[in-house]
């Protein structure tokens, strides 16, 4: 391959580190001409190469360099950096403000809104420090960690039916389940990486996730992640097997549902609106028995020290809707809380998540 | 053994009414009544009732694709 071709790679493998559990792609919108001109001009995925650029020398240069500075001088580096992607990257703070607007704006004045789209910004820049400092045992990263709730986890490993971590994409969410598995957890995910089948990524492309993000993401989880993929039909299986090994299985609640999955999902309560949404996580709980303690990380003010808080077992009383609100209330307080450490403020996943109606995406022209 | 299984699946999982009263050769997969879920609640009905345990490759479509496969699947592991 040419030089002129791997940069080409390089740059377009970009986007990948902001969207590994979230593709668009996969969940594509119908909009009108004038809508999907606009969405491409400032969609998620920057097509900027300056921008690409920017992201390219941040990701593969500056931060693995960077990051094992002592903690305050990369966190720094990190937040620097975010400020001056929010004065810079103008689309994309306008599109963050508009959905916080959108979902919370009666809740937040507007100092506030743009407080939290500058921390939002921050909040990703930060969670690549993070990827980087759990390369080798992790350590440089897990002793920047305050753990909290870890006699839930013990006290359910006890009782000898494993248990569901519940989360949502929120803060490091990935860096998280990793150091349960540091502090010696047997920790397996459910969450898909990129892969070449995805269509629209390169062998190189999807070669430099894996060495960059996924290894050392995943190399401190007890088993390779559980990949759900359409028409496999032992996923839930594969699932419960872990937890009748009692080891502890964590599950993301928050992701849009691919059209396949439309017939099992149901609308709740959830940021002032209806979202649709997969309670696969309740139903496991339900038909194994297995506790629910929901699990987030999130920043201190410093931004380099972080606190996971495990809570205590959400009752599964009900059924598995009424059960799936109790677990999506839970998640909704922790967004409240820490709005900027939601990963899905943009217009993309809320449509598809139906907190924003289709006509949002008409706005942005 | 067909007609407990067809039972099973019959009050416990089928959600559709029309889909009912189930053949041992209607396309469960196809036809949407079993997905990965429900194949959980199935797996763990069969593995109580017929003291077997589903090993993960044998977690293949052609296992549980109809009634009958269901049931030739079990057959062999009986055996076993």
């Amino acid at each position: 391959m040419s030089m002129r071709g791997l940069v080409r790679s390089t740059i377009k493998l970009l986007p990948l580190y902001n969207t590994h559990s979230y593709r668009p792609g996969q969940l594509r919108l119908k909009a009108s001409p004038q809508a999907s001109e606009a969405f491409r001009g400032v969609g998620y995925l920057h097509k900027g190469t300056l921008r690409r650029l920017e992201m390219a020398l941040y990701y593969l240069v500056i931060m693995p360099l960077a990051a094992f500075l002592p903690a305050r001088l990369a966190y720094n580096l990190a937040c620097r950096r975010a400020d001056l992607l929010y004065l810079w990257d103008v689309p994309k703070r306008k599109r963050v403000l508009r959905c916080l607007e959108m979902v919370l704006g009666d809740q937040l004045s507007r100092g506030e809104l743009e407080r939290v789209a500058r921390d939002h910004f921050r909040v990703r820049s930060c969670e690549v420090v993070d990827v980087m400092r759990l390369a080798g045992k992790g350590q440089a990263l897990a002793r920047l960690v305050e753990m909290r709730g870890l006699e839930h986890i013990e006290a359910a490993l006890a009782a000898g039916k494993g248990a569901i971590l519940c989360s949502a994409h929120f803060g490091s969410y990935d860096g998280c389940f990793s150091l349960l598995g540091i502090r010696g957890y047997p920790i397996t995910v459910v969450g898909r990486w990129p892969s070449k089948s995805d269509g629209d990524r390169s062998s190189l492309e999807c070669f430099l996730f894996r060495q960059t993000y996924q290894k050392p993401v995943a190399h401190h989880r007890h088993r390779p992640n559980i990949e759900p993929r359409p028409g496999q039909i032992g996923t839930a299986v594969q699932a419960a097997n872990v937890l009748r090994q009692n080891e502890l299985l964590s599950i993301l609640l928050d992701p849009p549902v691919l059209p396949a999955d439309r017939a099992r999902a149901v609308q709740v309560n959830f940021l002032n609106g209806r979202a649709l949404l997969l309670p696969g996580a309740v139903t496991l709980a339900q038909l194994t028995g297995a506790p629910v303690l929901m699990v987030f990380m999130r920043r201190s003010a410093d931004w380099g020290h972080q606190i996971l808080e495990i809570s205590p077992p959400v009752s599964m009383d009900g059924d598995a809707e009424t059960a799936f609100e109790r677990c999506l209330a839970v998640v909704e307080n922790a967004i409240r809380q820490n709005p900027a450490h939601w990963r899905y403020w943009n217009i993309t996943p809320l449509v598809q998540l139906g907190l924003l109606p289709r006509e949002a995406m008409e706005d942005l022209v | 053994m067909e007609s407990v299984i067809n039972d099973y699946i019959s009050h416990k999982l089928v959600e559709k009414p029309e889909q009912l009263p189930l053949k041992n050769d209607m396309p469960l997969l196809e036809s949407g009544i079993l997905d990965s879920l429900s194949v959980l609640k199935l797996v763990l009905f069969l593995e109580e009732r017929f003291g077997i345990v589903v090993a993960p490759d044998e977690l293949i479509p052609e296992n549980f694709e109809t009634v009958e496969a269901i049931c030739a699947y079990l057959r062999v592991q009986q055996q076993v």
